[in-house]
């Protein structure tokens, strides 16, 4: 192959793409590795392949390890704490960005002050308001306070996205009959739907991956989420290594699911706006 | 029947020194095609959303059929309105989007399907009905907008600058075919232009407005043939009317009007209808079409002869336009002539007024004097 003036240019990008794509998925790679081996393989050798492969540790970290529990409660919080996160932000960001209220710009300076409140500073706060109304220790706790914490970045997005979609289209359903909220649900939610999926995706995956909430407020084994149960791996005195990789390997699964699904959506609605 | 009567309607919005729209006031009689026309912030569209119902009103009412209908939502006012973005839902079929508004007043399935079928057979639209709005070009955008309005069969039709996003030759056609349809329909209408070509030809009347007020209503030949004020007169005609500073002066029963460039006798002005203005400063309007290169055979004695000197020749094709600087003055006039001319810059020539179209206007006021 001759080496033109363009394939040297672009060597130091390759160069970059290639060392990116070793350091961001070699760590996945090794993981994945591991999940189909035993511990006691892992540590006589921590780089080798997986022969053989040791499928039945999924099941046996589904079954014997209580990841079943886990993915379950994972799953049921993160539905439906995204559900309603991304119901009530977007109904928050259309009346922000269509009606110009009295109040309006406070409302949106409160909502979105909770973009840079650090998580820690409300845990002890959160933790005895759980509390006082008895909803400590419960999924149904957990999935209030995933909405609460990630209801800014959701309208942030939303309202800059709907802001976007021209007033004519919302008059010409005024004058073809309908109400402020059929306008709201067939109109802007339709119009809509990049950025929706875009919130819905960093919301699956931000509360999927979320760790210190769920290890501060929950403490019963069976309501565990999986980045608990994961933890649960490591304990004081040992470390089952192969069965933490197993169970990362579960743990990752519905993330690159979703992502493969929503992604082009996604990136659509990112760049949306930007190129007219 | 519908009949839209205005009365009064004034909008301030929040914050603004002064109204957008201040004390307007008109009839639309039953199946007539009224055109609100004026130039870019002269509130016609507010008037328009005001009448929608799209916009909340600061004064006034609007009445449609003899019931004041301030308080009445959007929704259930049965008006239709094509807007200038044509406003197409991005998301649905061109079927979703003609279909859409009958969906709502829970209309059987199928009869949704005829008058759909109908409006879309009318515009020309069958074989678009399965696409998306972004797959069409924008003349059937436009008549998908069209149809939108239609396929309801509303009490009024608004039009908010529907024709301003075309090009040339689009406009032209797409302007035909609205008067074919509204004549075929005739639904009570009102149009909002800035473009005098569009108001003139598809206007049963011409509703004209600056800044916020009603200038002029009456028919397209009427406010072009007789402008209440200077504004009128520059506004509607292209190239628009020449306005020359001078006097009117009287004399043996005559009037005069007198200026920096000569003088000429009023014929169709008597001296006691001017009584008020002999003496005075005035402004003369003459029309580009009101000044020849050479007097027209008939009555010579109507016309004034102006020395004047060519100073630019601008030839359109079917006619060619003059720019003429008056001998005695700075002033320069637009004459519209024949495209035969073989004036060139620098000519002089004795330009011809006919001095029977002639327009004064009180230059205090700024209106015609009549």
């Amino acid at each position: 192959m001759q080496w033109g003036l363009q394939q040297v240019r672009r060597a130091p990008l390759v160069l970059f793409v290639v060392l990116y794509t070793v350091v961001t998925g070699g760590p996945l790679l090794w993981v994945a590795t591991m999940s189909l081996r035993t511990t006691a393989e892992i540590f006589k050798d921590p780089y080798g392949l997986p022969m053989p492969a040791h499928w039945e540790k999924f099941a046996e970290a589904w079954t014997k390890s209580n990841y079943g529990t886990y993915f379950w409660n994972s799953a049921i919080v993160v539905v439906i704490a995204v559900a309603l996160v991304t119901v009530f932000g977007a109904l928050a960001a259309h009346c922000l960005a269509r009606y110009n209220f009295r109040g309006n710009r406070v409302v949106r300076f409160l909502i979105l002050s909770g973009l840079v409140l650090p998580p820690q500073l409300v845990m002890l706060a959160l933790f005895q308001i759980l509390l006082d109304i008895n909803l400590y220790n419960t999924l149904t706790g957990l999935i209030l306070v995933y909405v609460a914490t990630h209801i800014a970045m959701t309208v942030y997005i939303l309202e800059g996205f709907f802001a976007q979609i021209p007033q004519d289209l919302f008059d010409a359903a005024r004058m073809d009959g309908y109400s402020d909220f059929e306008i709201f649900w067939r109109v802007t939610m339709p119009i809509g739907k990049p950025a929706i999926f875009t919130t819905v995706t960093l919301n699956f995956i931000i509360l999927w991956n979320e760790f210190l909430f769920a290890v501060v407020l929950l403490t019963d084994d069976d309501k565990r989420t999986l980045p608990l149960g994961i933890m649960h791996f490591t304990g004081s005195h040992q470390l089952d290594v192969g069965m933490v990789a197993t169970g990362l390997m579960i743990a990752i699964l519905p993330i690159i699911a979703i992502y493969a699904f929503f992604s082009e959506t996604m990136i659509k609605g990112m760049t949306a706006g930007a190129v007219r | 029947m519908s009949v839209i009567t205005v009365e009064g309607l004034g909008k301030r919005y929040a914050g603004a020194a002064a109204p957008a729209v201040h004390d307007v006031s008109f009839t639309v009689a039953d199946r007539e095609f009224m055109v609100l026309l004026g130039p870019s912030g002269c509130g016609k569209s507010t008037v328009l959303r005001m009448i929608a119902g799209l916009e909340p009103i600061t004064s006034g009412t609007v009445s449609i059929d003899g019931n004041v209908v301030n308080a009445v939502p959007a929704k259930l006012r049965d008006i239709a309105m094509v807007f200038q973005s044509y406003a197409l839902y991005p998301h649905m079929t061109v079927y979703e989007n003609l279909a859409f508004g009958l969906r709502r007043r829970s209309i059987e399935q199928a009869e949704v399907a005829q008058r759909v079928n109908a409006a879309a057979a009318k515009l020309g639209l069958t074989e678009f009905l399965k696409r998306k709005p972004y797959a069409l070009s924008g003349g059937q955008r436009q008549r998908v907008a069209l149809g939108r309005a239609i396929v309801r069969d509303p009490k009024v039709f608004l039009f908010d600058e529907p024709l301003s996003n075309l090009d040339a030759a689009l406009r032209v056609t797409t302007r035909n075919e609205l008067i074919k349809q509204q004549h075929e329909i005739g639904t009570t209408s009102i149009y909002v232009t800035h473009d005098q070509v569009e108001a003139m030809t598809m206007g049963d009347r011409i509703c004209i407005m600056n800044q916020g007020r009603i200038v002029q209503i009456g028919g397209p030949l009427d406010v072009y043939r007789k402008p209440a004020d200077t504004f009128v007169a520059r506004f509607l005609g292209n190239p628009s009317m020449n306005l020359l500073k001078g006097e009117i002066n009287a004399k043996d029963g005559r009037a005069y009007a007198h200026f920096a460039g000569g003088a000429f006798s009023l014929p169709n002005r008597t001296s006691p209808s001017l009584a008020q203005h002999v003496g005075r400063d005035a402004i003369i309007g003459v029309r580009p079409e009101d000044l020849y290169e050479a007097v027209p055979p008939g009555d010579a004695a109507q016309f004034a002869r102006l020395r004047a000197r060519v100073v630019a020749v601008e030839p359109l094709g079917a006619e060619t336009l003059l720019v003429v600087a008056l001998d005695g003055s700075n002033d320069e006039l637009i004459a519209r002539v024949g495209r035969d001319t073989a004036l060139r810059v620098g000519d002089n020539l004795d330009i011809a007024l006919d001095t029977a179209a002639i327009h004064l206007f009180d230059p205090r006021t700024t209106k015609a004097i009549v």
